[in-house]
């Protein structure tokens, strides 16, 4: 897993390092090519399949062109490689907005994650199985957002190690916890508790993800321990999808109830919880057009000067910068439709105001519709039975609490 | 998990856990092999891998030890070297439906079963069947039932693994990792039947 340990600052050391090249005059021919492919792609319509095989017959072309440029002569094959990892990254997020998602993939996306939300709220980690010694809220916390990362990266490689390194701390915690009990974990005990991680993690737009870093990553680069993770996630998916009360130890009435429960009770939360919605969401929605202030977890390497470079190099304006930092917040939000939810009062412009009063008043509305609603409904034992998911972020407030304070 | 007493030391190589895969571009000396570990949750597939990969004292090989995924490499008497990159599956039977996403594209199959336990070894036939079925043509398939050691427990007999595997084509032997019996011979035995790529 060379690519994890690399830290992100090393990572965006050899991405500039790419662009430096890519601006020596010495390289315009391979600059032109970029740009043709790049152009290239809107000529067609969007088709996954036929987009996936393009992007790795053009990095393999690309590759031995690089090889034979005297640009890289005497270059070791490290430098190669970077080169077509900074490759890679730049013609993806050129790419993005055409090769992520659609909506189809969108659709999957929002079912898949409503049914996590439903399951988020009465798995416990003995419905699978997951033994005692392996129960650890720190590392489980990690794990989950190592995950929840996802969708703050565009490019696949990005994308890929928020899995790796998810993957990482459940291995770490494995192999600690596995000492002390004198036990060899194996797979027997990685895939459960990944499972469990994904479903408290509900990682933004699962699917979509997914489905974008197996056709857009690097053919060479998912293979061994990468594509042995990548696959462990792939499988939870599935898993999750086609889970039903046999794929747990759980009875089937039990199921069947607290997924009842589950429904009613999200229902009611969502009221109070606006991020609970942002949850569900699939697609982001760019709703913060033109405001400056980005947020981005601190120690995660902001692409958008990046973008800004890569603008001037090529000297291409369709995928303005500016596009791709809406682009980017929606993303970070989990899809958010509350854009202010994050935000300080000091971040606030007048020209927010409107918005803001907007929203409230959308807000409200749905609150009142959806309290009354509530408290017409019967919903007599709602109770969170998973304890330690509290404060984790979106998690729904459970709706007695929430009619009580109605009354 | 079956291996109790003699669980090797993994603390040593903990930190090193996932390390780098740019092991060089294999060719027809440096094999780089899909290995995907079947069988019941309880059989012992992880302690055999783990056994493997730590009973080698090569200083120079790279090993990958991870729960769940692992890499060694091994170097034949022809001079050639195998790079096993084995691929755990969750025995449990919730996720049997999950399979296929692992042994798709695998090179060999090692199917476990428990010589203590019959249902173990039924399970280990629905496996053979189903590579049959949907694995690659060309997979190289072995037969382990392991925990030999434990001979006063015994319930499936030499004769009937034998026989299975003989009827199906497979290579079959009995290992114990707790002792570490047979280990490096399965592994050694896999390496030898592989295909071998033609020099091009």
């Amino acid at each position: 897993m060379d690519t994890s340990s690399s830290s992100s600052s090393t990572q965006s050391l050899t991405f500039y390092d790419f662009l430096d090249r890519m601006r020596n005059p010495a390289s315009l021919d391979l600059v032109r090519s970029i740009k043709s492919f790049i152009v290239s792609f809107s000529f067609y319509a969007a088709n996954t399949e036929n987009d996936g095989k393009r992007l790795q017959d053009f990095l393999l072309t690309m590759e031995a062109a690089i090889r034979d440029h005297p640009l890289w002569a005497g270059a070791s094959e490290e430098e190669i490689d970077c080169a077509i990892e900074g490759l890679e990254k730049y013609v993806m997020t050129k790419l993005f907005s055409r090769t992520f998602t659609s909506p189809e993939d969108a659709k999957i996306d929002q079912e898949i994650s409503e049914k996590i939300c439903l399951l988020q709220y009465f798995l416990r980690p003995e419905h699978l199985d997951i033994p005692e010694v392996f129960h650890n809220a720190a590392s489980w916390l990690l794990a989950e957002k190592e995950l929840q990362k996802i969708n703050a990266f565009r490019a696949p490689r990005e994308k890929l190690l928020c899995i790796l390194n998810c993957c990482r701390v459940i291995n770490n915690l494995l192999l600690n916890a596995s000492v002390s009990e004198n036990r060899v974990p194996g797979a027997d005990d990685f895939l459960p508790v990944l499972i469990y991680i994904t479903i408290k993690a509900n990682p933004p737009q699962l699917h979509s993800n997914l489905k974008f870093i197996q056709l857009y990553r690097r053919q060479a680069k998912l293979v061994s321990e990468a594509a042995y993770y990548f696959t462990n996630l792939v499988s939870a998916k599935s898993f999750i999808v086609d889970l039903d009360a046999k794929s747990l130890s759980i009875n089937e009435t039990e199921f069947q109830e607290s997924m009842q429960t589950a429904r009613l009770a999200i229902t009611g939360a969502q009221i109070k919880s606006p991020l609970a919605l942002h949850k569900t969401e699939a697609l982001p929605v760019p709703s913060t057009r033109g405001r400056g202030h980005n947020k981005v977890t601190q120690n995660e390497p902001s692409p958008l000067p990046t973008l800004d470079e890569v603008v001037d190099l090529l000297g291409q304006s369709d995928l303005g910068p500016s596009k791709g930092m809406q682009g980017r917040e929606g993303n970070i939000n989990g899809g958010s439709c509350y854009p202010f939810m994050e935000a300080e009062a000091g971040e606030l412009t007048i020209g927010d105001v409107e918005k803001l009063l907007n929203l409230y008043k959308d807000v409200v509305k749905k609150y009142t519709s959806l309290c009354s609603a509530v408290r017409h409904l019967t919903v007599s034992k709602i109770e969170p039975s998973v304890p330690h998911l509290k404060g984790t972020n979106a998690q729904p407030t459970p709706p007695n609490q929430e009619t009580n304070k109605e009354r | 998990m079956g291996c109790s007493s003699s669980v090797p030391d993994r603390t040593s190589g903990r930190l090193a856990g996932l390390n780098s895969e740019n092991g060089g571009v294999p060719d027809a000396k440096n094999l780089r092999v899909k290995l995907v570990l079947l069988g019941d949750s309880g059989v012992g597939k992880s302690c055999i891998v783990l056994r493997f990969v730590r009973g080698q004292f090569d200083p120079t090989s790279k090993v990958t030890v991870g729960a769940s995924f692992l890499s060694q490499t091994i170097a034949l008497q022809d001079s050639t070297t195998v790079k096993f990159e084995i691929w755990d599956t969750a025995g449990q039977e919730r996720y049997a439906a999950l399979a296929p996403l692992y042994y798709r594209g695998a090179a060999v199959s090692v199917i476990v079963y428990d010589i203590t336990s019959p249902e173990s070894f039924t399970k280990a036939q629905y496996w053979v069947k189903e590579l049959q079925k949907h694995g690659s043509p060309d997979i190289v398939m072995a037969l382990v039932g392991n925990k030999a050691d434990l001979q006063e427990k015994r319930e499936v007999s030499v004769q009937d693994g034998i026989d299975y595997a003989e009827k199906n084509g497979m290579f079959f032997i009995e290992t114990s990792a707790k002792t570490a019996d047979n280990i490096n011979q399965l592994f050694e035995e896999i390496a030898k039947r592989l295909p071998r790529p033609s020099p091009s």
